[in-house]
């Protein structure tokens, strides 16, 4: 089986953010940067998909300069067997769109059976690569699973709905499958297996090769968002005081039902 | 020169940091609090990250890693845990380090590749009651007994006492010789008749580490147990000292790391006279001071494990990486629990368990006094 696994290099989100001098990204300098959540419940779920089989060969992709690589290590010192680093200094400023042309172009002739990738990015959010690769690939997509199983040719998963709500949903490979968290517990890389990492094979290709669409949006502004007032405080007696706060809870709140 | 750690090296880091934070952390205090061992989580669970091994060859079941790797598993575990930091660091420094660099191929194929892989645990036996910085005293003797050896003694304040499986322990087997000659060093395993544990002892800081006496009486071990040559152990038991610095230094290392951001962050996070504590700037060079010192410490650690790594001779740079990292830690961890103040002196608070786990930094595997006689002989020599 041909797997590959798509992944993004993010800060960590216990970093302080700034916007940096444009005003339409955050500043990246000072920052520590890791594997996206959501891309590392992928990873895992692409070494257990291949140790379930006893066979298999997992590409992980990731688009960015050359610090992604390292990211990309981790991957591999997972259980990743290949990387394919597609070399761009601009892919921040890379509407979803275009990541998912990149991602497609690579993989259009590959015969990969299974995709993986993040639900979405922690800092971008957009959620649309994973969808918009499958799109493209002309391969169905099945969005923020929890829990997977294959047998034969056929995936059996469980997504994440809105409101509490799962759904289960059988596919046929080729299949596109976005991670949420509540997957799997992602592994620690092993330290023999990081040390192996390095002999793996990391190949870099420019974006230009792989990029096929154009940019339609574009990103004006980005802001921290505005400062709200301080909380509420309610001052009374007891009784007063839970009255308050039941009524406060149904009317701006869905925690109480009516 | 370059200062910047590999890619590996950084993965490492934020593997272990994150395997720390996440497994070691939470129990912590508790394991303090109790003073209790947890061998799954605090040694197995170590094994299958592959750290247990981290410095040896592949064959001999390690991760083929360097000495900075190891500084830097060593200095993440004892960011959040001291105990855990001590656990590796005299398991792999101690325990089967010394069966690496002075054993026999067949002792590697018995005793270090179940060490490496963490199926066993290691631990070291030089210290004993009348013998502590002064190893030549040693009085546990070692007679030949047939193609066999006699142990009788006792050793005390062993790290990974009772728990761990094989001890390299030191013993007199010349009692003629002067002083550091007549010493060799063997190879003991738990359960041989006649080698039983002592006291646990109840200690200051490094609570959740068991520290144990180990005792032998007419305690009969093979001639193949005799590790590296008859009259050699005072070698034995040096070079392993100048590795062992090297863990030591990152535990010490460590647990500053640790102490300086819970400061950092409680400084900025408390409120006295309406503005933040590190608006103060009292308190801010402070938190200065404390930073340059651990960044220093960390400078003369990660040299002294380049040089071990490099074949280079590392005995005066381990020397020097302990000392200042350990009195390093001794004094960022004493700041620290002044700066949260009367919180930092409760154990709602992590800093005074940090403070009290450092000062051991600065007595084991040769005290700060020992470590001047090692540099000042270095220099003088």
């Amino acid at each position: 089986m041909k797997i590959l696994v798509c992944i993004k290099q993010v800060p960590d989100m216990e970093s302080k953010f700034k916007v940096d001098a444009a005003g339409t990204w955050y500043d990246t300098s000072d920052l520590a940067w890791r594997m996206n959540e959501y891309d590392e419940y992928a990873v895992e779920q692409a070494v257990r998909l291949k140790e379930q089989l006893g066979q298999g060969d997992i590409t992980v992709l990731s688009i960015g300069s050359d610090k992604v690589k390292e990211t990309m290590k981790k991957a591999l010192a997972m259980g990743c067997d290949r990387g394919l680093h597609v070399s761009d200094d601009q892919a921040a400023g890379k509407e979803p769109l275009q990541i998912a042309s990149v991602i497609a172009a690579f993989a259009q002739d590959k015969g990969f059976d299974v995709i993986f990738t993040g639900m979405q990015s922690q800092d971008r959010g957009s959620g649309q690569v994973g969808v918009l690769t499958a799109e493209i690939l002309g391969m169905p997509s099945v969005t923020t699973i929890v829990d997977f199983s294959c047998d034969g040719g056929v995936v059996s998963a469980k997504r994440e709905l809105e409101g509490g709500v799962k759904a289960r949903v059988k596919v046929n490979t080729p299949a596109l499958f976005t991670c949420q968290l509540g997957l799997n517990k992602p592994r620690y890389p092993t330290l023999p297996n990081i040390m192996k990492a390095k002999k793996k094979e990391l190949l870099s290709v420019p974006v230009a090769e792989l990029l096929r669409a154009d940019a339609r949006q574009q990103t004006t502004k980005l802001y921290f968002p505005e400062k709200k007032g301080g909380g509420i405080v309610l001052e009374g007696d007891v009784g007063e005081l839970a009255d308050r706060l039941v009524q406060i809870l149904q009317e701006k709140t869905t925690v109480l039902s009516r | 020169m370059r200062f910047e750690l590999s890619e590996e090296q950084r993965l490492i880091r934020e593997t272990v940091r994150d395997f720390a934070e996440t497994e070691i952390a939470p129990s912590a205090a508790q394991r303090d609090e109790e003073e209790r061992f947890d061998r799954g989580l605090m040694f197995d669970s170590l094994a299958e990250l592959g750290l247990t091994g981290i410095v040896f060859p592949e064959q001999y079941g390690g991760a083929g890693a360097d000495y900075i790797s190891y500084a830097i598993a060593v200095e993440e575990l004892s960011r959040v845990c001291a105990s855990t930091g001590v656990t590796l660091s005299a398991h792999l420094s101690l325990g089967a380090n010394p069966i690496y660099l002075f054993g026999t191929e067949e002792q590697k194929q018995e005793f270090l590749i179940p060490l490496a892989t963490g199926e066993k645990m290691g631990a070291f036996g030089l210290t004993e009651p009348s013998a502590g910085s002064d190893a030549g005293s040693t009085r546990t003797t070692g007679v030949r007994d047939g193609n066999g050896w006699i142990l009788n003694g006792t050793k005390i304040f062993i790290t990974n006492g009772g728990e761990a499986e094989t001890y390299v322990v030191f013993a007199r087997t010349d009692k003629d010789a002067t002083k550091h000659h007549g010493i060799s060093a063997f190879i003991v395993s738990k359960g041989t008749d006649g080698f039983s544990f002592g006291k646990k002892e109840k200690k200051l800081g490094i609570r959740s580490s068991p520290t144990m006496e180990i005792v032998f009486e007419n305690c009969r071990i093979p001639g193949t147990n005799l590790l590296g040559e008859e009259g050699e152990g005072f070698k034995v038991a040096m070079k392993t000292l100048d590795g062992g610095r090297i863990g030591i230094a990152a535990q010490a290392l460590g647990i500053a790391q640790g102490a300086l951001e819970q400061a950092v962050a409680y400084a900025k996070e408390r409120k006295q006279f309406d503005k933040p504590l590190a608006a103060f700037q009292g308190i801010s060079f402070q938190l200065a001071d404390m930073a340059t010192q651990i960044e220093a410490s960390r400078l003369l650690v990660y040299n002294a494990a380049y040089r071990a790594s490099a074949g280079l001779p590392y005995s005066q740079a381990s020397a020097m990486a302990k000392l200042m990292a350990s009195e390093t830690a001794m004094k960022v961890t004493t700041q620290a629990v002044q700066i949260l103040g009367g919180y930092g002196y409760t154990r709602e608070f992590p800093v005074e368990r940090m403070m009290r786990d450092a000062k051991i930094t600065e007595i084991y595997e040769g005290t700060s006094e020992i470590q001047r006689l090692v540099i000042g002989a270095s220099l003088t020599r």
